[in-house]
């Protein structure tokens, strides 16, 4: 019982932080074509700002989680207007400038920081005691934040003037123009909400997992296995498909003694079969740009 | 003149897809613009929206090959062969593309929200989609389909509403009835003239030129990227080189 309802609390938090940094990723995928390999990057800046904020500038946990995000969708921008703004028409190009970035922010944190694991001291502590099990407050605010962030998003996109715009610009560039949205705006907007995003999913585990200089890569292959599961561009299906590997993260890690080693292969094992049985994914998109 | 496209010139690659065209359109105008299939038509409302030169930006830094663009594209007094496409639409000079190209995976009403994005009064908003309801019954019955699931004929539709948002004051409507049934075809060309009769300018590009006969007192004939003629459609009915164009008549 026990077990289980760790599990449980366990996928839930694992697999609502992969959904938050998988539909970042997919939504600057599906509105930009962008193939961010930095996104996850941006989340391990933001856990680095925080700890920085927290250990070295003497801020609360909340004001630095809060600057932290603010720093990191700046950040993102600026590297959109340095960037990528001049290649975005060459995907191939991006995605190697995005790969190159992650490097550079693991190389700058490695210099300054080491290769050492920091923690973060929780927002929230204490104990919640159900009789069987007890749960942190620190997990459960993760948990509550993650869904609030989520139905942000969500609610973002489907009821504002912005969220219109994104939308029409990941369906029909050329349309988008004929209604007199500047795409290239448009881009560089979501571009600062899908790191926004990504330094969320920071905020939201730095107190609970430890800060690394390369804790970037193992949710990179989360997310790509995410995306792939949930279909290309298709952001309902990031999110689901995050949940479906955090869940079956959290059995490898539970199930199997000592196995945790073995999570990250769980991902990947899904998305290799996802790519041979149906590569068209969950909610797969046909790409397919129209031309007039 | 209201609108003026002069010596026109537009290269895919080294395919000349129109050779130095010219068009006008006076205020309140109805014109038609008719020509047999690949004649340059698309190519000519894209050019007038701005889409060619963001076509042509988007090529920077890729291998594909490369467009070239010339001439001039007067609206309202201000020359816009140089200014980006959302611009263009701003200036009310909108364009319904060809098959409509709703937004396929939003509503109906979301679409029409997406064409008032440049309008910030809600008052002119509501008003819009008033006028909206008023000419397409058929879309205010629809308004919570997601417009992938639209029939031909209402994705014209949707796309004439969604331009209307937009504060058309010119309209570009690029083929609407093709692969329409007559009827449906029929009942669609009574709304354009509605819309026409709101005080909205029409450039219509029609294959099927008995329709843009009705509609336009005058029309301007393009063949393989030339402009052979304009006239009347009497004049252009009685004329020798419009019946080797089309061979049908
Ligand atoms: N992006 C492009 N790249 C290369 N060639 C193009 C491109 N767009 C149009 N063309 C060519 O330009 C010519 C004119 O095309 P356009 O679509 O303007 O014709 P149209 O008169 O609209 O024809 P239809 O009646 O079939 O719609 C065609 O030969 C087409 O192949
Ligand atoms: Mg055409």
């Amino acid at each position: 019982m026990e077990t289980l309802t760790n599990l449980v609390i366990h996928g839930l938090l694992y697999g609502g932080m992969c959904a938050i940094l998988a539909v970042g990723f997919a939504l600057i995928f599906g509105v930009a074509k962008i193939v961010n390999m930095a996104h996850t990057a941006f989340y391990m800046v933001a856990s680095f700002i925080i700890f920085i904020g927290v250990s070295r500038v003497g801020l609360p946990v909340w004001l630095a989680s809060l600057v932290s995000i603010l720093l990191t969708c700046l950040l993102s921008v600026i590297c959109y207007k340095l960037f990528f703004e001049r290649v975005k028409h060459h995907e191939t190009a991006v995605m190697i400038i995005s790969v190159a970035l992650a490097m550079l922010f693991q190389e700058i944190f490695l210099l300054i920081f080491g290769g050492h694991y920091h923690g973060i001291p929780a927002l929230v502590k204490g104990f919640m005691d159900l009789g069987v099990v007890r749960i942190s407050y620190k997990n459960l605010f993760a948990l509550g934040f993650s869904l609030i962030t989520l139905l942000g998003l969500w609610l973002l996109l489907s009821k504002t003037r912005l969220g219109i715009a994104i939308r029409s610009v990941a369906q029909d560039r050329e349309v988008a123009n004929l209604v007199g949205i500047n795409i290239n705006h448009i881009y560089m907007i979501t571009m600062g909400i899908s790191a926004g995003l990504a330094a969320v999913a920071g905020a939201i585990v730095a107190p609970i997992f430890m800060v690394h200089p390369l804790m970037w890569m193992q949710p990179l292959v989360m997310v790509l296995a995410a995306v792939v599961l949930g279909g290309l561009g298709s952001i309902k299906g990031a999110v689901i498909a995050a949940l479906i590997l955090g869940f079956a993260e959290s059995l490898v890690i539970f199930l199997i003694p000592d196995g945790s080693f073995l999570r990250g292969a769980v991902s990947l094992a899904v998305m290799v079969v996802v790519l041979v049985i149906r590569p068209e994914g969950l909610y797969g998109v046909v790409f397919e740009e129209e031309r007039l | 003149m209201y609108l003026e496209v002069r010596n026109l010139t537009v290269l895919y690659d080294r395919a000349m897809v129109l050779n130095n065209v010219s068009l006008n359109v006076e205020k309140g105008e109805a014109v038609g613009l008719v020509g047999p299939n690949g004649a340059g038509k698309s190519t000519m409302m894209r050019a007038i929206t701005g889409l060619v030169q963001w076509e042509k930006d988007s090529l920077k830094g890729t291998t594909k090959g490369k467009i070239t663009i010339e001439g001039s594209v007067v609206f309202n007094g201000e020359e816009l062969i140089n200014v980006p496409a959302p611009r263009i639409a701003q200036r009310g000079l909108i364009l319904c593309p060809e098959r409509g190209r709703p937004f396929r995976e939003m509503t109906v009403k979301e679409n029409l929200e997406a064409g008032a994005y440049l309008v910030k009064d809600k008052r002119v908003i509501k008003d819009s989609l008033d006028k909206v309801y008023y000419l397409f019954p058929r879309l205010k019955e629809r308004i919570d389909q997601v417009s992938g699931t639209l029939s031909g004929g209402e994705r014209t539709m949707l796309s004439i509403g969604r331009a209307l948002m937009s504060q058309a004051k010119l309209l570009l409507i690029d083929e609407p009835s093709t692969g329409l049934a007559p009827l449906v075809k029929q009942d669609l060309f009574t709304r354009i003239k509605d819309v026409h009769g709101l005080g909205i300018t029409i450039l219509l590009v029609e294959q099927d030129i008995s329709f843009a006969f009705d509609l336009a007192p005058r029309n301007y004939v393009l063949s393989q990227g030339k402009m052979i003629t304009q006239g009347s459609p009497e004049e252009l009915l009685a004329d020798e080189s419009i019946r080797r164009t089309y061979p049908g008549l």
